[in-house]
């Protein structure tokens, strides 16, 4: 697959703190790639430097194979942080204003309105948009040049739960017409939602690059409920347990490798129990982030 | 160019303190350079009746070709309410952080200050356009007789007026980008002046051979103050090149420190 963009040892000193260190990262073209990482991990910096508004103090990158100009941005479409824009100008003047410096077409402006369901609010100020349309407003200003790839840094900051899953809705879209997206966040259930690879930085420093459907292989956590008073005794009997919680009434066993939520069930019914309650689980994104970042820890 | 042009102008034009500060400027400047006239009649009045009796609306203002540098001298008064409005400018785009997402959208940080740069060309062209549409019409009002061409002598402090605009406007856009903050950046375009007097006295006893390459001396002597020949004293009623050359260079060291700045700083 064709290499969308890749950094070479890329690096930003702040004074004294090194923001992004040494940085070797590689999106492929059609890539929902998510960064994550603890606040101050380097997230934005990196954006930024691929963005062209931090300088890098060492290191190089090339979007498409080839060393980034400013023509390049153009085919990019990205929100860093905040929502940015002219606070005393409508919604369409400020998307007239993107399209114009990325010498897109106006006519994609109503388009990506109704995408972002803020046609009826076009022509208000944006200074008077609430943060949901504010971050509305800037993802639409991302993809009004119909860009190839697309960049977000946290875009469902400060939505209520339906914004976050409209939020999603469009990510996924837009990831289904075979765009590229490379999306930093905190919500890695939002990650593990939407996204194909995920990266994960710690002050800087890249931990782990990878494909998200790798995250649930290996073991298996399976959640069962019987009425059986000793229950508990009788799961450490089963050979395929590794560990065993219990939490508000349910047992999660964490399966040992190459065992089973049926082995389990079949052990139950041997022993003459029958499961009213039988969940299989994979490890989440969330877990392994956290195995990642603490593995790290010296 | 034009497409710079049009992009610094579409986010001018829907941002009422643009239109409240342009038209401001350009109303004291037409108006005023008009009614001078009427000023004079006004104050001859005052004389009057303080029992003096001094013709002062024989002054010839308005006359080709004398006209012409008067009105320049006067217009090159106002240029600071223009700088005001560069400062605005470019200071909303700092506290908005909007040049960070011009620059995110896929301009260089090169034609962000050209932008910025042709809106300046912009403004000093319609100031000088205005200023000489009203001396060539004043001067056919009221001139006696017309003698052409001695009445166009002086008309060469035109384009000078419009470099002594532009300059000023590319040293308030170059503090603009160093300072950021919109107060501080008009406080020190003020105190400019000032300061540049203060080392200027200093220097005035044992290097005053300098003195005119100072930037904002430069800048106030490409149109020299006209006033003194109607008390009977010798002026430069012609425009000096070496003036500016010394003022084109400062332009150019503006314009090109605030690029350097652009070049390094993260945004
Ligand atoms: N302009 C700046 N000047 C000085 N230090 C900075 C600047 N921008 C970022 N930093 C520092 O660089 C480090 C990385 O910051 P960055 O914003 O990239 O983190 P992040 O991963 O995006 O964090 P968050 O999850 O909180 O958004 C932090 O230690 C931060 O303090
Ligand atoms: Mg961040």
């Amino acid at each position: 697959m064709e290499t969308v963009l890749s950094t070479n040892k890329l690096t930003k000193n702040f004074g004294k703190i090194r923001a992004v260190n040494q940085l070797d990262l590689e999106v492929k073209r059609g890539q929902v790639f998510g960064m994550l990482g603890p606040n101050g991990s380097g997230k934005t910096t990196t954006l930024g430097m691929l963005m062209g508004v931090v300088n890098p103090s060492s290191g190089s990158f090339s979007w498409f194979g080839e060393p980034a100009t400013h023509h390049t941005r153009k085919k990019i479409g990205a929100v860093l942080e905040h929502p940015i824009f002219y606070p005393y100008l409508s919604g369409q003047k400020n998307l007239e204003l993107n399209a114009m410096i990325k010498g897109a077409d106006p006519a994609h402006i109503s388009k990506v309105l109704e995408t972002v369901e803020l046609a009826d609010r076009k022509d208000d100020k944006y200074k008077t948009y609430s943060l949901g349309m504010k971050q509305r407003l800037a993802i639409a200003s991302a993809l009004v040049s119909d860009p190839i790839i697309l960049i977000l840094d946290e875009p469902t900051n400060g939505l209520d739960p339906m914004g976050i899953a409209e939020i999603r809705e469009i990510i996924k879209r837009i990831a289904a017409d075979g765009k590229t997206i490379i999306l930093a966040s905190h919500l890695l259930d939002e990650v593990q939602k939407v996204c194909t690879h995920f990266a994960v930085l710690k002050r800087g420093t890249l931990m782990h690059i990878g494909p998200v459907d790798e995250v649930g292989k290996g073991e298996e956590i399976v959640e069962v409920q019987a009425y059986h008073d000793d229950l508990g005794v009788l799961l450490q009997e089963f050979v395929g347990s590794a560990t065993i919680r219990k939490e508000n009434g349910i047992f999660e066993v964490m399966m040992k490798d190459g065992f089973h939520s049926k082995d389990l069930n079949r052990f139950l019914f041997d022993k003459g129990i029958v499961a009213s309650y039988l969940h299989t689980r994979k490890k989440s994104l969330e877990k392994q982030f956290l195995e990642i970042l603490a593995d790290h820890k010296s | 160019m034009l497409h710079l042009l049009k992009i610094d102008l579409k986010k001018m034009t829907s941002y009422r303190t643009f239109w409240v500060i342009c038209g401001i400027y350009f109303f004291t400047l037409i108006v005023g350079a008009a009614s001078g006239m009427e000023f004079l009649k006004a104050l001859s009045r005052l004389i009057e009746g303080f029992g003096q009796q001094i013709n002062i609306t024989r002054i010839p203002l308005y006359h080709f070709p004398d006209v012409w540098q008067n009105l320049a001298w006067s217009g090159g008064l106002l240029k600071m309410g223009l700088a005001i409005m560069v400062v605005v400018s470019i200071t909303n785009e700092y506290s908005y952080r909007t040049i960070r997402q011009n620059i995110i959208d896929g301009m260089s940080r090169e034609e962000f200050l050209l932008s910025k740069v042709y809106t300046n060309l912009l403004l000093s062209s319609i100031s000088m356009a205005s200023l000489f549409l009203i001396a060539s019409v004043t001067g056919l009002i009221y001139s006696p007789e017309l003698d052409f061409p001695y009445g166009f002598t002086g008309i060469s402090f035109y384009p000078a007026y419009f470099l002594e605009v532009f300059a000023f406007l590319s040293f308030a856009l170059m503090l603009g980008i160093f300072v950021n903050r919109s107060g501080l950046t008009i406080i020190l375009l003020l105190f400019s002046y000032l300061i540049e007097l203060i080392i200027k006295e200093n220097i005035d006893n044992y290097l005053p051979s300098i003195i005119p390459f100072f930037p904002l001396e430069s800048i106030m002597s490409l149109v020299p103050m006209p006033f003194a020949r109607y008390v009977f004293m010798e002026i430069q009623d012609s425009v000096n090149w070496g003036t500016v050359a010394i003022a084109s260079v400062w332009t150019f060291l503006f314009n090109y420190f605030a690029y350097l700045k652009l070049k390094k700083s993260d945004i």
